[in-house]
């Protein structure tokens, strides 16, 4: 039974006359035809436009009145109609406007495809230009202030438009220039363990230039002004981190999840250093498909419920939303096209690839291959999507210590997870070793499993298999956490992606750290373990 | 000789085989699959995955002493110039591990050939068909030969493409299910996959260096179907990392649907008894629409199809009224025009629970027999028969 929904016969395409006239109102001349075969005028596109977007924000009643939303601009065409969809719907005239507080946020990625600092800089002047036409406040940081996570509080530039701050910000900005001078120059020589003295200064720097802004709270500190490509300058340490672990890992696809991984990590922690309380995301319906397609196919199948929900709940104190869901690539070319609006093109680890350079791009081609000759492809993707669940888990350490997403590693002897182990064992092992390991208690915790399989190089094997009561650590150093223990803490997806870097110790500042909490909540755990009652 | 397996090392031939043999005795004893004095039917088909898994599953029965009993079982779709060939490897088989063999053939159960039905249907929509069907022969000739399980030889590739295509398709239902080890463990016989977790690679290798036979055509009718979509890509994702292939069973097994989606209830056919989620399962309708001239019954949309039969009456009595034999203004008695055709057909007992009474299978057979067959009403009544609500269904033997 193939087809359960429809027919699946491609349609015929009907004959597109210039004179047909608009569906809706069937007055006006049509000037476009959107879905399948629904011509629309200019005025009915921008009342259906602004209609489904208003009504996927409604709909769920999440954001409420007076809310601080953080708007993820990332330059490209979705991008730039969601901002000028919040801009029609939060301006006066708008019927019922929109009432949350929106603040824009740029992340700088060009290191990720290795630009000059000169491209780079292009790039930055022109999203600079951007944001601060819309009106509403805005940051600008780079991908590699994700690594380094403290300091994203103080080295953002942000400047807000707001009339009655400017004047105030006037004065506070050459105050701030200067000490935002003094601490470039510091910061280049500077490393990190010293970084710590630098935030302190800043932080002084900041809290005396706070009351000179007034009752505008939401400038926290006022920008770098024009040059924003100071951004560039600063914590040159954590470029180089990030280039490094970044080099490190083969594939293109894993640098791609790493990359989203850190972007949402990024996202994450700016709104919650920033008093927002929900992040918004322009990804349109397209998008989220191939998404979808993609996170299948590379094991995230517990996270692809959430990845293409309207609300993301996987970290409990921050929703991410995505209200251009319903929203096909080409409605939103097309609404870009008829209010004019500029996009920065900002190229990717697959751009001008080939088709076979990682999962997603492969993915895109073939989602968008399908559409064409079945034009329910995507909805039914997206209708999928909804139906499967995206549960969000509620313990901290029930979350994959990279892409925060739950984890599912959980499964039983009869799984792919099992499967695959056993299957490293065996063919690294051999027949006459094989059957020791074979043997071994199968039932026995996870942290024996994951060194046993791990060892596609035999010195850590025979360092740590000898015996097999879960106590593997007594060749290393405890303040070194085993490569064994770091996966634990990671996905599925993302242990893909971290067995491919050369060191998995590597990781982001952040994954380490998480991977040091929750071993010392595990050894807190053994202790008190007779004393616990729950089940937990 | 070397070989390098997908997932990354390489291994010389007997290190493979060995490899290779206990990853599937791992599956089968993680999974309980068979137990101690069982009957497993095997679904041959004569292909590499059905020739292998006869084989492997032969040796590790006896190296590792499940204790099963182990029989061959293969479908005859009728379709020439590929069936009849792989059938040939069947008996081939057969001979040589000793197995004993049972040919079901489509003919024999339901009257029609792949063939036939392809030049009825066209070559879109086939495989819709052949696989109803088959799945339904393989339960039936199970049954005669008394077996406790059947195992088929999908392997990994399958089980990904056909999770990509549940997604493709929207069909939540079969998503849930499709990533299960063993299906159809409540009603049915239960059917289990020993290569869920075996790369088709894999497969070919240790069919290649241990010099199995088998025969290696794919189905002619296959290009044409939604499914090669889906093949291709993880035929393009596996270039790309070859243990994409786990990693999508892996996405498969970890979805979970949201609970209040409605997902299709388990049912009997009213018309044979066979294990089905509407009234009357799939097999009956599109073999009552093959048997009546309207062979998209089973594959589009109902109503369309009603109103498409409707559009024939029309045509054919000229009359205004066309009300479908099920309205319950019919109850009383056939409305046959011809006098002696109305004497036939009030032979019939009819029980007032009967909508009316040539709108039950067996007796519309009769019917048709004494009601002069230009009879525009009782033509109309018996085409659709299949859309009305059966009160006694008959049974009818396998």
């Amino acid at each position: 039974m193939c087809s359960i929904l429809e027919d699946e016969i491609p349609l015929a395409k009907e004959r597109i006359s210039l004179d047909r006239k608009c569906m809706k109102c069937k007055e006006e001349p049509a000037i476009l035809i959107t879905r399948v075969n629904d011509a629309f005028c200019r005025g009915c596109f921008q009342v259906y436009v602004t209609h489904k977007f208003r009504a996927a924000i409604g709909k769920t009643k999440l954001v409420r009145d007076g809310e601080k939303v953080l708007v993820g601009i990332s330059g490209g065409p979705s991008s730039c109609a969601l901002l000028h969809l919040i801009q029609e719907g939060l301006s006066q005239r708008a019927h019922k406007k929109l009432r949350f507080k929106p603040g824009l946020l740029f992340i700088e990625e060009g290191q990720v495809v290795g630009q000059s600092l000169e491209e780079r800089k292009v790039t930055l002047t022109r999203i600079h230009s951007l944001l601060r036409q819309s009106g509403f406040p805005y940051h600008l940081c780079k991908l590699a202030d994700s690594l380094d996570l403290e300091r994203v509080k103080t080295l953002s530039a942000c400047q807000s438009n707001h009339a009655a701050v400017n004047k105030m910000n006037q004065s506070a900005m050459d105050i701030n220039t200067a000490a935002v001078n003094k601490m470039n120059q510091s910061a280049k020589d500077i490393n990190t363990s010293a970084g710590n003295k630098m935030n302190q200064s800043a932080m002084d720097m900041n809290t005396c230039i706070n009351p000179v802004e007034g009752d505008k709270g939401e400038v926290e500190k006022s920008g770098h002004g024009e040059n924003c490509c100071d951004l560039l300058e600063m914590n040159r340490e954590a470029e180089k981190l990030f280039a490094a672990q970044l080099g490190s890992i083969k594939s293109i696809s894993g640098k791609e999840d790493f990359v989203r991984a850190l972007r949402h990590r990024l996202l994450l922690e700016f709104a919650r250093q920033h008093g927002y309380s929900k992040v918004m995301l322009g990804n349109t319906g397209s998008q989220l498909a191939v998404r979808l397609l993609t996170d299948i196919s590379t094991g995230r199948g517990m996270q692809a419920a959430m990845e293409t929900a309207f609300a993301d709940r996987r970290n409990t104190d921050m929703m991410f939303l995505r209200p251009l869901r319903d929203f096909s690539s080409k409605e939103i070319a097309m609404y870009n096209n008829l209010h004019r609006l500029e996009c920065v093109f900002i190229p990717s680890l697959t751009t001008m690839g080939d088709v076979g350079a990682s999962i997603e791009h492969l993915t895109e081609a073939f989602v968008t291959g399908l559409q064409a000759e079945y034009p329910s492809t995507v909805s039914n993707i997206m209708r999928t999507g909804e139906k499967l669940d995206s549960s969000s888990a509620v313990d901290i350490e029930s979350h994959c210590a990279l892409c925060q997403g739950p984890l599912d590693t959980d499964v039983g002897m009869s799984s792919a997870l099992a499967a695959l182990r056993f299957s490293l064992e065996i063919s690294t092992m051999g027949k006459s070793n094989g059957k020791r390991c074979i043997k071994g208690d199968n039932s026995v915790n996870n942290t024996n499993d994951e060194l046993c399989s791990n060892g596609v190089n035999y010195d850590a094997k025979v360092e740590c298999c000898g015996e097999s009561d879960g106590s593997c650590r007594s060749s290393t150093q405890l303040s070194v956490p085993d490569e064994g223990l770091v996966l634990q803490t990671l996905c599925y997806g993302c242990r893909i992606v971290a067995m491919e870097m050369d060191d998995v110790n590597s990781l982001p500042e952040f994954v380490m750290k998480d991977v040091a909490w929750r071993n010392r909540r595990s050894v807190m755990k053994a202790e008190i373990q007779d004393f616990l009652l729950d089940d937990r | 000789m070397w070989a390098e397996r997908p997932r990354g090392n390489a291994l010389c031939k007997e290190c493979f085989f060995h490899a290779f043999e206990e990853e599937i005795h791992h599956t089968i004893v993680h999974a309980e699959l068979f137990k101690r004095n069982e009957t497993i039917a095997i679904g041959a088909s004569g292909g590499k995955d059905s020739t292998v898994l006869a084989y492997v599953l032969k040796l590790l029965n006896d190296r590792h002493d499940y204790g099963v009993n182990l029989v061959l079982l293969s479908v005859d779709e009728g379709i020439t110039g590929y069936r009849d060939d792989s059938l040939e490897t069947v008996k081939r088989n057969q001979e040589q591990y000793g197995l004993p063999l049972k040919i079901i053939s489509y003919e024999e159960l339901y009257g029609w050939t792949m063939d036939a039905i392809v030049k009825q249907i066209g070559l879109k929509n086939n495989c819709t068909f052949c696989g109803v069907f088959r799945r339904q022969a393989l339960d039936r000739g199970a049954l005669m030969l008394k077996v406790d399980k059947i195992a088929t030889g999908h392997n990994a590739d399958d089980i990904a493409e056909t999770v990509i295509m549940n997604v493709l398709r929207g069909d939540i239902g079969r998503l849930r299910r499709c990533t299960a080890i063993t299906t159809g463990t409540d009603g049915a016989l239960p059917r289990c996959k020993p290569f869920k977790y075996t790369y088709e690679k894999e497969i070919v290798m240790y069919a290649y260096f241990k010099k199995l036979d088998y025969f290696s055509t794919e189905c002619i009718y296959s290009p044409n179907a939604y499914r090669g979509f889906a093949r291709a890509y993880i035929k393009d994702v596996e270039k790309i990392r070859p243990s994409a292939i786990i990693d999508i069973i892996h996405s498969g097994e970890s979805l979970s649907v949201k609970k209040d989606i409605r997902l299709p209830v388990q049912g009997v056919c009213e018309r044979c008894g066979y294990i089905s989620s509407n009234a009357v399962c799939k097999a009956c309708v599109m073999l009552e629409g093959l048997n009546k001239g309207l062979p998209r019954l089973g594959i589009g949309k109902t109503h369309k199809e009603r109103r498409k039969m409707q559009e024939m009456l029309q045509q054919e009595t000229g009359a205004a009224d066309s009300t479908p034999c099920t309205d319950q203004s019919l109850k009383s008695s056939c409305k046959c025009e011809n006098k002696t055709d109305q004497s036939e057909c009030s032979s019939q007992t009819y029980d007032s629970d009967n909508a009316s009474g040539c709108s039950t299978y067996s007796k519309s057979q009769k019917c048709k027999d004494g009601c002069s067959s230009t009879n525009p009403r009782t033509v109309a009544k018996e085409k659709l028969s299949i859309f009305g609500k059966l009160k006694q269904p008959p049974s009818i033997d396998f």
